[in-house]
């Protein structure tokens, strides 16, 4: 059955021996005696040789890591970076080679010195991998189970490896955003439930919710595969809807001694692209953009202008854009402050600031920034145990001024086996520092964070005032942004902070090679906590004189106990494998919060909330918290003929604290069938399909993902809603209560089914492998709590099970692995279709704050439509004539060169029933494609990445093309917007009546496709004999180096705003708008990684 | 080796089925984490705190409160100043263009087309959360007073039960002259999806509640609070609702009623009527006022007027932000008055009142009522006790022109400014007043005019009058503020109110007179009309007052004296729309018509034409 490789002989030259390795070859010779006395004195002892050798692929390149083992001694070895191991041997020792993915090789020493052994790649069928509980052979797997190649994804600098998922995995989306360590937003096919749509790490047996991901180390995790179908994660039942993602850890390895491995990576980031590439620097130009809003408004240049850019006809860059009444020595024919007393400056009530000719305010902010990770680990281990013991430290700085994040981590993975028992522990200790106030989260109404509004502040404002202090847009008219460096600066010291122990100890018994018991205590300690500081904002046109501070502490603990029995039978040609088990989970949480005002010294040793510290006025404590609790049983059976057929059922009962008495349990079944048609005799040793399987599966999963205790009704108030003064006392209140939430004692799990019929197909023995999945995912009794009518009060309204949506799709990878070249080519497409609502509404709204959301959002849920199609009304070109004017429907605001929408309903009239779907934020195809190859010490690998058909909604157009609040504009509105001459420009004309054109619509919907080169790397490993650093790998490392878009606004890599609403996180409803997010980072880096 | 493996299987099988036994024997696994943590429950309120906690969450809720549901922003607030001012000829909306601009549709009567919707969405809200609270409230006193008959007095379970029903009287008063044709929701109800119903309808079970809770209200506050109302707030109340229902005869007697009383008063001088000075606040003109409280411990000021905060001059101003709400051109000139001291547009057409396009400056001598100076910031008059208005402060002065509103202005000696906040220079504890005595008395002279005892309606117009000539804005000069610097004269004069002749005035001249005669209704009508804009301008009342008046005195308002000048002095009013008979109502939220729906039955009607 198994093919083994090649050996190539070479003669023995004794003279090349070295002193060392003579001595190291007597040591070894004692050694082992000893160890044979001890132990294995009943072996017989032939004549000890040193062998060595090289182990490589089939490919021809060294692998590192592969164990070698002299048949029935404790005696081996592992290869180095150049694929090299030495050992001491009997002549006639058989010597095992074994490597995770490889298949494992024998060969006889037959008195050879140098035993080189080639290893060739495991059929993608005969994988073993971890999947739920227990370990499976590919070719048993009959649901949608995809590897993540882990490799490639550890090719991108992130804290995170969850990032790197969709383009290493298809059927897997990931967004996110450039701010270090930010969350990410993965998606397994499509999206299941109008909120709550993470899904289920599974980490070394441990269940976790998290969208970050930053407490697992990347370099520690060997294997990621991922749960799409039901028929394979309806064993996790209650939580699997969204799919699972099964993460293991690197265990130790018996290899004896310890053996290190230190990975070094240092790198400098740089933003993708910046707003300074988008919009004016100039300030005379911005003035040229306003001039004609007025002139072509036939208004005149208003005196406010005027007072900042003298004459209209022949402006210049002020001297001051305000000063203090007061400090004014000399004014010019404009009114415009020439000269100042700058003795009447005083901070922060009368300010002086200069005009600037143009502030380049992103480069104010954004720039270049370092990142470091550097890794240790140390595994060894015998046969009574295995470590692996990692250390950790990552610090990536954000592109943006004054964000840092940084980790450290240490791992400690180990096992022992005691005859039949085996027991051990495998954890993590993480703590993670989130410096700085960019919100990598930011939420619906981002516009005053760094990246929304501010940072299109207009040209014309200064940097800093004629002190130093940070200016404004104090006296520049109607501009209401902040300073973003001082915004930035501000929060410089704001710190989040994540300390996080996170694992599991477990326990084995081996009864009887057919029977073991496997029970797990998993658990996840965390806390969370936050300090944060607000500055005053004297500079600002909306000033503000008052800072404060605020902090947060959560703590939250989760544990979950799991117990299995697994029988494995064979009789005949049919083998058996039954699982059965059990699992408790519970959790608690209690966040802690406060605040307060007005500090007497702002110093950052003074920011605590006390009553002598600041305005205990304002102090403001609070504390909420959560429980709740999960009970489940579940059974697994699996039959396989003759590797030719097999078949797999799952059940599983869930029981949620989450959900009302009577409904609290739900039962999840599932089934998969598999046909190896290979294994036919039709289709034995056909010369084309080495081996194909067909799979089937279907199966049931289920959410509860809501908020706790929504069975009943609840009751609270709070100081500035339900309390009153009563009294007409001016300054004090009297409590008062309201109903708050309505409960639902019906609440039930949603559930979703699926099918899925997939292939795994491997051609011409391997060298091209294909995995085809196509699949339907309906989720019904959706849990969503739809709006309650006005007359019914402000309580939050109750989760009921209504709703159904569906996701069809498919799925698919192609692998070639060749000889000094290896591609996986990964595709996956989703549709996703609201099939209902409740039975009665057709749509909601989906949760858009922006300022021109004004009538509902730019995101709708529609029957019939994908969760959040953008909505609004379809602009067709602008206004060319009055003749065109008076032929359209009647539209407030017609006037030329404004925008002209579509009467949709033909009723004559625009108004807000003319809205329409206008785009879809999902992409209709995503791909990957990861690329490597490798001659002699050389190595390169690539990833790329691509998205195509989705919509991006560019809102921040609403300020730098339509000029809400005076922001700057993009460089080339005034070359480009409607003028008679120009009627098929790219922006509506300059107006600055034209409050019209800006109303959601399709004209700021643009295509987000983009075609992204995520990473490139290229290795060199030094020679065995180099002088420095033997066996090392080096390599460089770009990412994002290059980027295919005809988006232009900042970058269509978007991650989906924050929303939540009261049953959790409805961000999949407001995907795709550009508000100013954070964009992807250039990184260049270099790295090495070494062991011994 | 089969034995074995047997044993095997039974240990193992008596292992799962222990840890199993130990999780479900335990049987409150789930039920105890399903507990919601930290609320309260039914059953926790269920006593006098409750009910009292309930029926004080149902006063609050008469401004905008930090939990509503407000899509547009600020549709809540107590003063109705979107509905009342912006949507009339009072003001603008102001700030800049796009600047909270679903008011742009409600000030150009586009209420059906867009943004519209989402302001009249804040009120609506607003108004069913007062109506679910109050019968909360009401639900819940019957609960306790049928399980511990001993938790309250007669006297208090009268009284909450009065001030509950009054409440509830109140916001669906709000909802009808809103939107005319609403559901009625009483503490029984349970489907949130009830059809509407007529008007007058409306109007009967207002009079139905109003007239329960004058029979169980006390004639003085509860407790000596003096936030609640009693049988005299109702009483105004129901007389308001008679005469916005016009029955004048009915709504006379009441009004007459409450007058006679003496349960209220004017106020000696104007400005003590819109005042954060403690001492004058809840005066004997106060019927019924949102009572405001500053740095009372809520963190973020939500008490402090949240629903005005953005009626403020901007930057420079001390007040920094946000420039909404600004008196219109048409106002300014509304308060010219004529050689007798009475208003000029009694005695000329619009085309002569309202003439002057100009910016009304401090300077500009031409005669005014001297209310326009408590009403108005003007560029170079001193603001209050703060220092000259400056046309700086409009943030931008082609959109909002160059005035800024000032009733809702709180003194600087008040000292009533909170100290925490976003902008704490916002917010202050100054009531807003919901029904005041003056508005009453120009109701019952409306009600006097059209049952034709014009000379009783004159009286309380000349009362009102001569209360209005009894002080102007003074220097108000203080050491830090800069008015002493343009008006010498100023130089140590701190008074914030002096007689309207007084020689430190040199920008303005003021005048007011009472009428020497009413000599037909018309002209009556005309006079107590005049009065009721000049007297209650930028409190909320005027659309109201306008469509009460019917639409022909609506339309001959907005549309013949209003847009078309103010189209041209405000370029972005050429999209306004003619009010027609459609506004009689505004435009139901669209959004509560698709909420209303059960099966595919539509259950609130759309007023008509919208």
């Amino acid at each position: 059955m198994y093919t083994y490789g090649r050996s190539v002989m070479e003669n023995v030259q004794p003279g090349k021996y070295s002193f060392l390795n003579r001595s190291l070859r007597r040591f070894s010779a004692v050694w082992l005696s000893v160890l044979f006395v001890l132990g294995f004195g009943g072996t017989a002892l032939g004549q000890q040789v040193a062998v060595s050798g090289t182990v490589t692929s089939t490919g021809g390149s060294p692998i590192p890591g592969v164990n070698v083992r002299v048949d029935g001694t404790e005696v081996r070895a592992v290869t180095d970076a150049a694929g090299r191991y030495r050992l001491s041997a009997p002549a006639d020792a058989l010597l095992t080679f074994a490597h995770v993915g490889q298949r494992p090789v024998q060969t006889t020493v037959a008195g050879r010195t140098t035993v080189d052994v080639t290893m060739a790649n495991i059929s993608y069928l005969e994988e073993v991998v971890v999947t739920a509980y227990t370990e499976q052979r590919r070719g048993d797997i009959t649901g949608a189970v995809a590897s993540v190649d882990v490799a490639a994804a550890k090719n991108q600098t992130s804290a995170s490896i969850i990032k790197a998922l969709d383009a290493t995995v298809p059927g897997v989306t990931s967004q996110t955003s450039g701010s270090p360590g930010s969350r990410t937003t993965i998606r397994v096919r499509g999206i299941s439930s109008f909120q709550n749509n993470d899904p289920l790490y599974i980490v070394d047996g441990t269940p976790v919710q998290d969208s970050y991901v930053n407490f697992l180390n990347p370099e520690d995790i060997a294997s990621i595969q991922v749960l799409k179908d039901a028929s394979a994660a309806s064993i996790y039942g209650s939580r699997a809807s969204n799919g699972v993602i099964v993460i293991e850890t690197l265990k130790g390895s018996n290899t004896g001694s310890p053996k290190a491995t230190l990975r070094a990576r240092t790198g400098v980031a740089t933003p993708v692209k910046g707003y300074n590439d988008i919009l004016l620097t100039n300030s005379l130009d911005y003035f040229a953009v306003q001039k004609a809003r007025y002139l072509n408004a036939g208004q005149p240049v208003p005196a406010s202008l005027i007072g900042i850019y003298g004459d209209p006809n022949n402006p210049s860059v002020p001297a001051y854009t305000f000063v203090t009444p007061g400090a004014v020595l000399t004014r010019d024919a404009f009114g415009r402050p020439l000269t100042v007393d700058a003795s009447k400056y005083s901070y922060p009530n009368s300010l002086i600031e200069p005009g600037s000719a143009g502030t380049d305010w992103w480069s104010q902010v954004f720039g270049s920034a370092p990142v470091q990770d550097y890794n240790l680990d140390v595994r060894g281990g015998g046969d009574a145990n295995a470590y692996a013991v990692s250390f950790n430290y990552f610090d990536q700085k954000g592109t943006s001024k004054y964000t840092d994040f940084k980790r450290g981590n240490v791992r400690v993975n180990t096992s022992f086996n005691r005859s039949k028992l085996n027991f051990g522990e495998n954890i993590a200790l993480s703590l993670d520092r989130h410096y700085g106030g960019i919100p990598d989260d930011p939420s619906t109404q981002a516009e005053n964070g760094i990246l929304g509004k501010d940072i299109l502040q207009q040209p014309v404002v200064s940097v800093y005032d004629i002190a130093g202090n940070f200016a404004g847009a104090k006296g520049v008219p109607a501009d209401n942004s902040s300073n973003p460096l001082k915004n930035a600066f501000d929060r410089k010291d704001n710190i989040s902070k994540d300390n996080q122990v996170f694992g599991n100890v477990f326990a084995g018994l081996k009864m009887t090679p057919q029977f073991s018991l496997l029970s797990s205590l998993g658990f996840d300690v965390r806390q969370n906590s936050f300090a944060g500081y607000s500055a005053p904002t004297p500079q600002n046109n909306e000033a503000s004189f008052a800072n404060g501070i605020s902090e947060y502490n959560y703590q939250s603990l989760d544990w979950t106990w799991s117990n299995t029995a697994r029988y494995l039978k064979t009789i005949s040609r049919s083998s058996f494998d039954f699982l059965v088990g059990q699992e408790a989970n519970a959790g608690n949480n209690r966040f802690l919060s406060g605040s307060i005002s007005n500090l007497l010294n702002s110093g950052i040793d003074s920011r605590y909330i006390q009553d002598a510290l600041a305005d205990p006025n304002t102090k403001n404590v609070g504390s909420s918290g959560g429980r709740n609790a999960l009970l489940s049983v579940f059974g697994k059976a699996g039959y396989n003929f003759a590797d030719k057929y097999v078949a797999s059922f799952t059940l599983r009962r869930d029981g949620s604290s989450n959900l009302a008495p009577g409904h609290q349990w739900g039962t999840f079944p599932a089934f998969g069938l598999g046909w190896r048609i290979t294994n036919e005799p039709f289709l034995a040793n056909n010369r084309i399909f080495s081996d194909v399987m067909l799979r089937y599966g279907w199966g049931v999963t289920g959410n509860q993902q809501i908020p706790s205790g929504r069975i009943v009704s609840t009751f609270g108030g709070n100081r500035g809603d339900t309390f009153y003064d009563i009294t007409g006392s001016n300054t004090s209140i009297v409590p008062g209560f309201r109903q708050q939430a309505l409960g639902n004692p019906d609440l039930k799990w949603e559930e979703n089914r699926s099918s899925n019929i997939g292939t795994d197909i491997a051609l011409f023995e391997g060298a091209l492998n294909v995995v085809l999945d196509v699949y339907k995912r309906t989720t019904d009794n959706l849990l969503f709590d739809p709006r309650t009518p006005g007359t019914a009060g402000i309580a939050a309204p109750p989760i009921v099970n209504i709703g159904k949506m569906r996701n069809t799709g498919f799925d698919f990878s192609l692998g070639h692995t060749g000889s000094w070249w290896n591609a996986t080519f990964n595709g996956s497409h989703y549709k996703n279709t609201v099939l209902s609502i409740d039975g009665v509404q057709t749509f909601f709204f989906g949760p858009g704050a922006t300022r021109i959301a004004t009538d509902g959002s730019q995101t709708i849920n529609m029957v019939g439509q994908p969760i959040g199609a953008f909505y609004g009304y379809i602009a067709d070109g602008y206004f060319q004539s009055a003749a065109d004017i008076a032929a359209h429907a009647t539209q407030d605001g017609a006037a030329l060169g404004r925008i002209k929408f579509r009467d949709v309903n033909g009723d004559g009239v625009i108004n807000s029933e003319d809205r329409t779907i206008i785009g879809s934020p999902h992409p209709k195809f995503t791909a990957g494609l990861d690329l490597g190859a490798h001659r002699g010490n050389w190595d390169a690998s690539a990833t790329i990445f691509g998205t195509y058909g989705n919509k991006i909604f560019e809102n921040q157009m609403d300020f730098y093309v339509f000029q809400d609040f005076s922001s700057n504009v993009r460089k080339d509105l005034l070359a480009n917007s409607w003028t008679p001459q120009n009627p098929n420009a790219k922006y509506p004309i300059l107006d600055i009546n034209d409050i019209y054109s800006g109303k959601p619509s399709s004209y700021y919907v643009k295509d987000g496709s983009y075609t992204r080169l995520r990473s490139l790397q290229v290795g060199y490993t030094l020679p065995g004999q180099a002088r420095y650093l033997p066996g090392a790998r080096v390599y460089v490392q770009g990412e994002n180096l290059f980027t295919k878009t005809s988006y232009d606004g900042l970058d269509p890599a978007l991650p989906p705003v924050n929303a939540s609403g009261a049953a959790g996180d409805i961000r999949d409803q407001f995907m795709g708008v550009d508000q100013g997010a954070y964009p992807t980072s250039r990184i260049f880096s270099i790295g090495i990684v070494t062991s011994f | 080796m089969k034995t074995v493996s047997k044993h095997a299987l039974l240990r193992g099988t008596g292992l799962v089925i222990l840890a199993t036994a130990v999780l479900y024997g335990c049987k409150d696994f789930l039920s105890n984490a399903a507990e919601p943590q930290g609320t309260l429950n039914q059953q926790t309120l269920a006593n006098r705190a409750g009910v009292e906690g309930s029926l004080i969450a149902t006063y609050r809720d008469l401004d905008c409160t930090n939990s509503l549901n407000r899509p547009g922003g600020w549709g809540c607030a107590a003063s109705n100043w979107v509905f009342g001012d912006v949507a009339g000829d009072d003001t603008y909306k102001g700030s800049d263009h796009l600047d909270q601009s679903p008011i742009n549709d409600i000030e150009g009567y586009h209420w059906g087309a867009s943004g519209a919707g989402l302001y009249l969405e804040d009120k609506w809200g607003q108004v069913y959360e007062g109506v679910v609270r109050a019968n909360s409230t009401l639900r819940l006193l019957k609960e306790v007073v049928t399980t511990s008959p001993g938790e309250f007095s007669a006297a208090d379970k009268n009284g909450i039960e009065g001030e509950a029903i009054f409440l509830r009287a109140h916001y669906l008063f709000e909802g009808w002259r809103m939107w005319g044709n609403i559901p009625y929701y009483r503490e029984d109800e349970t489907d949130f999806r009830k059809p509407n119903e007529d008007s007058s309808a409306v109007a009967a079970d207002l009079l139905k509640d109003l007239d329960s809770a004058i029979k169980l209200l006390p004639s003085t506050p509860r407790n000596g609070q003096v936030g609640r109302a009693t049988q005299w707030t109702a009483k105004a109340y129901k007389g308001r609702v008679q005469l916005y229902d016009h029955q004048y005869a009915n709504a006379a007697a009441t009004f007459k009623d409450v007058v006679a009383s003496g349960t209220y008063a004017l106020e000696t001088s104007y400005e003590q009527v819109w005042t954060a000075f403690f001492a004058k606040e809840n005066g004997k003109e106060t019927i019924f006022a949102y009572q405001a409280s500053a740095n009372d411990g809520e963190p973020n000021a939500a008490n402090a007027n949240e629903g005005e905060r953005l009626n403020f001059p901007y930057s420079p101003s001390h007040f920094a932000c946000c420039g909404f709400n600004d008196p219109t051109q048409n106002l300014v000139n509304y308060y010219q008055v004529d050689a007798n001291g009475l208003p000029l547009s009694m005695s000329t057409p619009s085309s002569v009142w309202n003439a002057s396009d100009a910016d009304f400056n401090a300077g500009n001598l031409t005669p005014v009522d001297p209310r326009l100076d408590w009403t108005v910031g003007r560029d170079g008059v001193p603001f209050k006790d703060w220092e000259l208005y400056s046309v700086t402060w409009a943030r931008d002065r082609t959109n909002a022109g160059p005035y800024g509103p000032k009733k809702n202005i709180y003194e600087k000696a008040s000292g009533a400014q909170t100290t925490v906040g976003w902008q704490p220079q916002q917010q202050s504890s100054m009531n807003i007043h919901l029904f005041r005595y003056a508005d009453l008395l120009l109701m019952l002279a409306e009600a006097e005019v059209e049952t034709g005892d014009l000379n009783g309606a004159m009286g309380l117009v000349n009362q009102i009058r001569t209360r209005a000539a009894q002080s102007a804005q003074g220097c108000a000069a203080s050491a830090d503020n800069n008015v002493a610097a343009r008006y010498p004269q100023c130089t140590g004069d701190s008074r914030m109110a002096v007689p309207i002749n007084d020689p430190s005035i040199t920008w303005a001249k003021y005048d007011v007179r009472p009428y020497g005669a009413f000599p037909d209704v018309a002209y009556a009508r005309a006079a107590v009309r005049t009065e009721r804009r000049l007297e209650l301008a930028i409190e909320g009342q005027r659309f109201f007052d306008l469509r009460r008046y019917g639409m022909l005195v609506a339309e001959q308002a907005i549309n013949n004296d209003y847009l078309p000048n103010e189209k041209l002095r405000r370029t972005y009013l050429a999209g306004a729309e003619p009010i027609a008979e459609r506004h009689r109502f505004f435009a139901i939220p669209p959004i509560e018509i698709d909420l209303s729906k059960s099966g595919s039955t539509t259950n609130l009607k759309q007023n008509p034409g919208w």
